[in-house]
């Protein structure tokens, strides 16, 4: 006992004192932070984009500023839900759409639940200015003023050099340099390269398509066209064209001479939808956030499973290699037993792997708790239902028997091993199966207890991952029970084959042994 | 017997069809200083590693210590393998401590033993540094002192010199000289014969896996005939006439007109040097030497150590 503490200490030192072992240690956090922080600069720091609309048509210019106008609003609604979120008096990760209570919950259960139909009513209302008198009473009493984000596109003056009555070929051919970003448009300190030209031709009426109507060839130059060089950002075009939509729709309308009031009110009719879990107690069976966090938290899990797991083995792998070239190995064997060698490596280099997630999850909880804003009290909440749920013992469990039944292929591998590279060759298929069940893991959480899914739980290197990964449906009894025994005994079974092959794999020189020879050794060594 | 620290009785190592130590038997004193002598592949590290339990034989018995089993007695044995490597991320000190400790010593007594080690064979500015910046010489020597630093019984040593320059290897000789008079005994295997002419008590020769000489270097040598090498122009068949020369050949020398003169125990060689003049042959060298543990070596397993080396 002794002497597995004695190996394990120097493994577990060893292991610590080592560069990569720190970076794998600080690249989690850095890179998770720095991701969060990343996302919320790109998301704030979008750059103003300027537009030119040429309507020769002179029909659809109030339909596209209004286009430009809503998406401008949408903006500033979701920031105000996100303010509202903030600031509100009682975050309830608990709310449905059922036990909302206050006008602000509903108001963010509607935005929730229907965003076209929450814009309508946010401008029919008033906009911001009836918003923040209805949220008022719900703030904290020292909630920072609202600010409302800047409009992301604004109209460009149009160049001297363009004639907007010239034929459309000609205009484009003209705004072709400010396109392309070779000029930029504007006056002088509020100018940039031109992000789209929205040309509507005189002719556009010809090219509306109505249902039943005769198909006509495709032609780009029929209808509204949208020159942008960003092709990626849809979200200017989508707007223009939903809104000319709207605009034509409305035309129709008149034409047939229906209550166009009346069709709007008609579009905003909705029907709410309850989600319910059958599970739960009477009275509670609608579907909280937090419930839908329960269900989602085992892939989490497993995630930081595979890493940690593959953290260790690595190590372990490389260290047995390493003491095997360098013929280490034979000291120690002189002083120690083959088990008490492989026991105390083992156990080293696992506190070595818990070190790594005990960091990983203090540098959370520090970055939740010090790191105050809405988006870290979400997950310290999260964090908060994953802990009082029950899949804390399902992971340290899997955690465990994973790192016992991965750990003890791996060493047997090293043992086979004289190069890093041989074992490497060696190691990959290994990689591959774990592969499986971190790239299936979303499914198994969509659908925890199919078949597939059942049968995949019964291969003992899956085990860990797929079990945990169902843990939050509660997985049939007979799963649970049969997937442990299963999963113990192969761990007992690798466990020992593996000492018999680090045994003999340790002192061998040269080739890496047939797959016979192993079959040999165990005949053999009974 | 009472004083034996270690013996062997007919062990026998084989690899499916190969044998690889072939009847191994020996009986080695407390205090003396044991050399494995043999060529490459003769079985030299196989046996050693059967004595200290890392393989099995596959029969015949091995008493160390007065045990069976050499894990009952790991802390009464050092042994340096025949390839060397240490922990390379390691402080020199760290890994003659951890050595130790894995010997059975507490931290502190380990700790303060590294230090007083190195200090005493020169390595001591080398304490704080760690192993991956040492010379391939210093390390072994290192590893020589991870070795013994609990002061075991029973040192076993496979290959000790090799990589090491002439002055660390008259270091390593006085450490193992150190041990000896400490009442330690030692074993260590070489193929470089004048570390074993000069440190040996014993010699234990092997070649194929087989025992070719077990004794006392004087009865190593006695195996050998006494010879006189002789240099000269005239007809030395002439030489033949003595009694005492048992046989005259040449010798392996580039020098033209060199003789080997093999005699009987009880010649005088003077003899010789009176027949010459008296039969006025001139002679251009007359060399009478005892003979070397090479020449015991050449002679004993001279054909097999040749036959691996071309195989």
């Amino acid at each position: 006992m002794r002497m597995i503490w004695l190996i394990a200490s120097r493994e577990y030192l060893e292991n610590v004192r080592t560069k990569g072992f720190w970076i794998t240690i600080l690249i989690f956090p850095v890179i998770f932070i720095g991701i969060y922080f990343l996302q919320s600069v790109l998301r704030d720091a979008t750059p103003t984009r300027y537009y030119l609309l040429i309507d020769q048509s002179g029909k659809y210019e109030q339909a596209v500023d209004v286009a430009i106008e809503r998406n401008h609003q949408r903006r500033v609604l979701q920031t105000f839900v996100q303010y509202l979120l903030d600031n509100r008096i009682e975050a309830d990760l608990e709310l449905t759409s059922a036990n909302a209570s206050t006008a602000a919950d509903k108001f963010v259960d509607g935005v929730d639940a229907n965003q076209v139909a929450a814009l309508d009513d946010w401008l029919s209302n008033g906009g911001l200015d009836f918003a923040l008198v209805m949220a008022t009473p719900y703030l904290k009493p020292n909630s920072p003023p609202f600010k409302q984000p800047e409009n992301q596109f604004l109209l460009a003056d149009l160049p001297d050099e363009v004639d907007i009555s010239a034929p459309p070929a000609n205009i484009v051919k003209a705004l072709r340099p400010y396109l392309t970003g070779q000029k930029s448009i504007g006056s002088d300190d509020n100018s940039g390269p031109l992000f789209a030209l929205i040309l509507i031709p005189k002719n556009v009426d010809e090219f509306i398509s109505r249902p039943r109507a005769t198909p006509q060839a495709p032609n780009p130059n029929s209808g509204i066209q949208y020159w942008a060089s960003n092709l990626t950002d849809s979200r200017l075009p989508d707007a223009i064209a939903n809104s000319i939509n709207a605009e034509i729709r409305e035309q129709e309308y008149e034409k047939l001479e229906l209550n166009i009031e009346l069709v709007r009110n008609i579009q905003r009719t909705r029907m709410p939808l309850n989600q319910l879990d059958p599970s739960a107690a009477l009275g509670e069976e609608a579907v909280s956030m937090a419930d839908t966090f329960r269900q989602f938290a085992p892939i989490g899990f497993v995630y930081l499973m595979f890493i940690s797991l593959m953290q260790n083995v690595q190590y372990l792998l490389s260290n047995t290699v390493e003491e095997k070239s360098n013929r280490i190995i034979e000291v120690l064997l002189a002083s120690v037993t083959a088990g008490e060698l492989m026991m105390g490596k083992l156990v080293g280099i696992g506190l070595a792997g818990l070190t790594t997630i005990a960091v990983w999850l203090l540098s959370f909880y520090l970055f939740i708790t010090l790191y105050d804003s809405s988006d870290t009290e979400l997950i310290s909440q999260i964090l908060e239902v994953v802990l009082s749920s029950d899949l804390i013992p399902w992971f340290v469990f899997y955690y465990f028997a994973g790192y016992a039944l991965y750990s003890g292929i791996f060493l047997a591998i090293g043992s086979l091993c004289n190069t890093l590279k041989e074992a490497q060759a060696m190691m990959t298929p290994m990689i591959m199966i774990q592969v499986v069940p971190l790239a299936t893991m979303f499914f198994i959480v969509l659908d925890p207890n199919n078949t597939l899914v059942r049968i995949m739980s019964w291969f003992p290197l899956f085990t860990p991952y797929v079990m945990m990964n169902r843990a939050a449906a509660n997985p049939p009894l007979f799963d649970v029970i049969g997937t442990t025994i299963m999963l113990i005994a192969s761990i007992i079974l690798v466990l020992w084959m593996s000492g018999k092959i680090f045994k003999h794999g340790v002192l061998r020189t040269g080739q890496p042994p047939k797959i016979i020879e192993l079959f040999r050794l165990f005949k053999l060594s009974k | 017997m009472p004083d034996s620290v270690l013996r062997l009785e007919n062990v026998i190592k084989t690899y499916g069809d190969f044998t690889a130590v072939d009847g191994i038997s020996l009986n080695i004193p407390k205090g003396s200083i044991y050399g494995f002598l043999g060529p490459n592949g003769a079985g030299k590290t196989t046996t050693i590693r059967m004595i200290l339990g890392i393989i099995k034989p596959t029969s015949g018995t091995v008493s160390i210590l007065g045990s069976p089993y050499a894990l009952d007695v790991r802390n009464r044995i050092g042994y340096l393998p025949e390839e060397k490597g240490l922990y390379k991320k390691m402080k020199v000190w760290a890994v003659i401590q951890y050595f130790a400790m894995l010997k059975g010593m507490q931290k502190k007594q380990a700790k303060d033993q590294a230090f007083s080690l190195l200090e005493k064979y020169g390595l001591k500015d080398f304490a704080e540094s760690k192993v991956e910046a040492l010379s391939k010489g210093m390390g072994q020597k290192v590893q020589v002192l991870s070795a013994v630093a609990h002061e075991p019984e029973l040192i076993i040593l496979d290959e000790p010199f090799s990589g090491l320059d002439p002055i660390n290897q008259s270091v390593l000789e006085e450490l193992i000289n150190d041990m000896a008079s400490n009442g330690q005994t030692v074993i260590f295997s070489t193929h470089v014969m004048q570390h074993a002419e000069r440190l040996c008590d014993h010699i234990l020769l092997i070649t194929k896996g087989k025992k070719v000489f077990d004794g006392t270097i004087k009865e190593a040598k006695a195996t050998v005939s006494r010879r006189v090498i002789v240099a000269t122009k005239n007809d030395i068949t002439q030489l033949r006439k003595l009694p005492g020369i048992a046989s005259i050949s040449e010798t392996d020398s580039d020098f033209p007109d060199e003789w080997q003169l093999d005699i009987s125990d009880s010649f005088d060689p003077q003899e010789i040097l009176r027949f010459c003049a008296e039969k006025k042959l001139g002679l251009s060298r007359f060399e009478f030497t005892e003979p070397s543990l090479h020449d015991v070596f050449v002679h004993l397993v001279g054909d097999d150590a040749r036959e691996h080396q071309f195989r």
